[in-house]
């Protein structure tokens, strides 16, 4: 079953300005990164299927529930959104607190909510520091907790705004981590992020938005590999794929390990599968 | 980002006067109704207000400040229409309530008043760009660092209701209800008025720094970003004004 589908979806804030134009998609359980130039509708997009805009036209289901006839925090326990600055809800004193907030709202026991966070800290790697005040940690360690607190939830779907911001390698890996282990856990993970790096190593597939429509939608293999499309909505392919491409080989490599592999065998062609 | 103000930028000549001729008007505009004698004076000031508004484009803009103290001085006329303590000459009755004539026209002295204040106020308010504003006052003698906390309160309250709106959907979004009974509300207000407190003393914090390293509290003479407004008309009405208000003094002292 598809956890997530679109119908016709138009919004506009005000009369004449659209900013997403009749809309039409389905998710399943893939991981999916959306990307598309600041303005492209992004923002709005997931913010519509979080419930917080209601469409002006056509329909989101969210696991079969029309997201107008449930409020936000109602659809919290099907959809997680993880916002891009961790500043705009840290307010507990102590990450635990923090962390165990989310889980509690949407009907979990105290020490439900309690085990949940403690095994999304472990999964970001804070579980030492769950005693600590969130503001005497860094900004990217915040941004972890935040990432922890929906995490903590349950949800069946996850959406992440820009997870990588402010974080350094070791970061980005962990993110990339948590990204496949909730994917294998069977929940569909959403991010929009402008990391195309990040995008080719993570996600299976990729939508790419400009101008309030879907451009491109398929595998991340497929999208990369069609450069011409992606400049016209001012993006470039992964910095890997491009140093392939340059070197006068075709097709898209997503990673180095699969560039070394293809220089190695000498071929042209990018392998077959990821 | 939308700022805090009534500011209208239709570009008329009287967006061109420079706000220190404004003030000066605001100030004539109270004081020569108040030294002369008589309905006419402020009458007089009072058209010529609607007329300076009309040329800045933006009387329209007047009418919801004058529909609104409407109210308030409707209130005024009743009570001073039945109640003036000098009430002598009954006018006409309403059922069983006497209004009078002594009460009626100090209370219409006041509605002009007001009107008055209102209209010059609205024009400085309507066609000066705050900042503009602000930099005139520091050019005649404000100290910089009050000047600065007048342009900041007026960009933080827009900036500070996008924050909230931002938290209020980020707290939404892990399941907080914010809609429906007091208590619910209560609850809501701390995971609400957190963030924003801490975001505010953040980025107070950063914002001194920032200023700081532009030399905010440096000691030499500053010199300001745009050029003071000259011509002929910033001198000239400045002039005017001040000779106007004189006049009136003098008159009324003679009398």
């Amino acid at each position: 079953m598809n956890k997530i589908e679109i119908r016709k979806l138009r919004f506009h804030y005000s009369a004449g300005e659209e900013i997403l134009s009749d809309i039409s998609l389905d998710f399943d359980a893939r991981s999916t990164a959306i990307i598309g130039q600041n303005g492209a509708g992004k923002t709005t997009f997931v913010k519509l299927l979080k419930g917080l805009l209601q469409p002006v036209s056509g329909d989101v289901l969210i696991d079969g529930i029309n997201t107008r006839d449930m409020t936000v925090a109602g659809l919290a326990r099907h959809v997680g959104l993880v916002f891009q600055n961790p500043n705009d809800q840290i307010f507990k004193n102590k990450v635990l607190d923090e962390v165990m907030f989310g889980p509690s709202n949407i009907g979990q026991s105290p020490d439900e909510a309690r085990a949940s966070a403690l095994a999304a800290l472990q999964m970001v790697g804070l579980a030492d520091k769950q005693a600590e005040n969130p503001y005497d940690l860094s900004l990217s360690e915040r941004k972890l907790i935040s990432i922890a607190s929906i995490v903590a939830m349950h949800t069946d779907i996850i959406i992440f705004d820009e997870p990588t911001i402010a974080q350094d390698h070791a970061g980005k890996e962990r993110i990339k981590a948590i990204i496949r282990e909730l994917a294998k856990q069977g929940k569909l993970v959403l991010t929009i992020i402008h990391d195309m790096d990040f995008v080719a190593e993570t996600f299976e597939r990729t939508l790419v938005f400009a101008e309030g429509k879907v451009l491109l939608d398929g595998p991340t293999r497929e999208v990369y590999g069609l450069p011409g499309i992606l400049k016209q909505s001012h993006l470039e392919p992964p910095h890997i794929t491009q140093l392939y491409n340059r070197i006068g080989c075709q097709g898209a490599v997503l990673t180095v390990e699969e560039f070394i592999a293809a220089r190695r065998a000498g071929t042209g062609r990018p392998p077959v599968s990821a | 980002m939308k700022a805090l103000s009534l500011y209208q930028d239709r570009g008329t000549v009287v967006h061109r006067v420079d706000s220190r001729s404004k003030l000066l008007y605001i100030l004539s505009a109270i004081l020569i109704p108040a030294v002369l004698p008589g309905f006419m004076p402020g009458l007089a000031m009072l058209a010529l207000s609607i007329l300076i508004l009309a040329t800045g484009k933006v009387f329209g803009k007047v009418l919801p400040l004058v529909g609104f103290s409407l109210l308030i001085l409707a209130s005024i006329v009743l009570i001073q229409g039945l109640f003036y303590s000098g009430n002598k000459q009954l006018l006409f009755s309403l059922w069983r309530f006497g209004f009078y004539r002594e009460g009626l026209l100090f209370s219409g002295g006041i509605c002009l008043r007001v009107m008055n204040i209102l209209c010059a106020v609205s024009i400085l308010v309507l066609t000066t760009r705050p900042s503009d504003l602000i930099e005139s006052l520091v050019r005649l003698g404000l100290s910089p660092h009050l000047g600065y906390v007048l342009s900041s309160v007026l960009q933080i309250i827009p900036q500070m209701t996008a924050t909230m709106e931002t938290i209020t959907d980020a707290q939404r979004s892990r399941g907080m209800e914010t809609e429906g009974t007091l208590l619910v509300r209560m609850k809501a207000f701390l995971p609400l008025i957190g963030p924003v407190v801490m975001n505010s003393l953040v980025s107070t914090r950063e914002r001194s720094l920032a200023l700081e390293v532009r030399a905010f509290s440096a000691r030499s003479k500053k010199t300001f970003l745009n050029p003071p407004q000259g011509g002929t008309a910033n001198t000239v009405i400045p002039l005017v004004l001040l000779l106007a208000m004189a006049a009136a003094i003098v008159w009324r002292v003679m009398q």
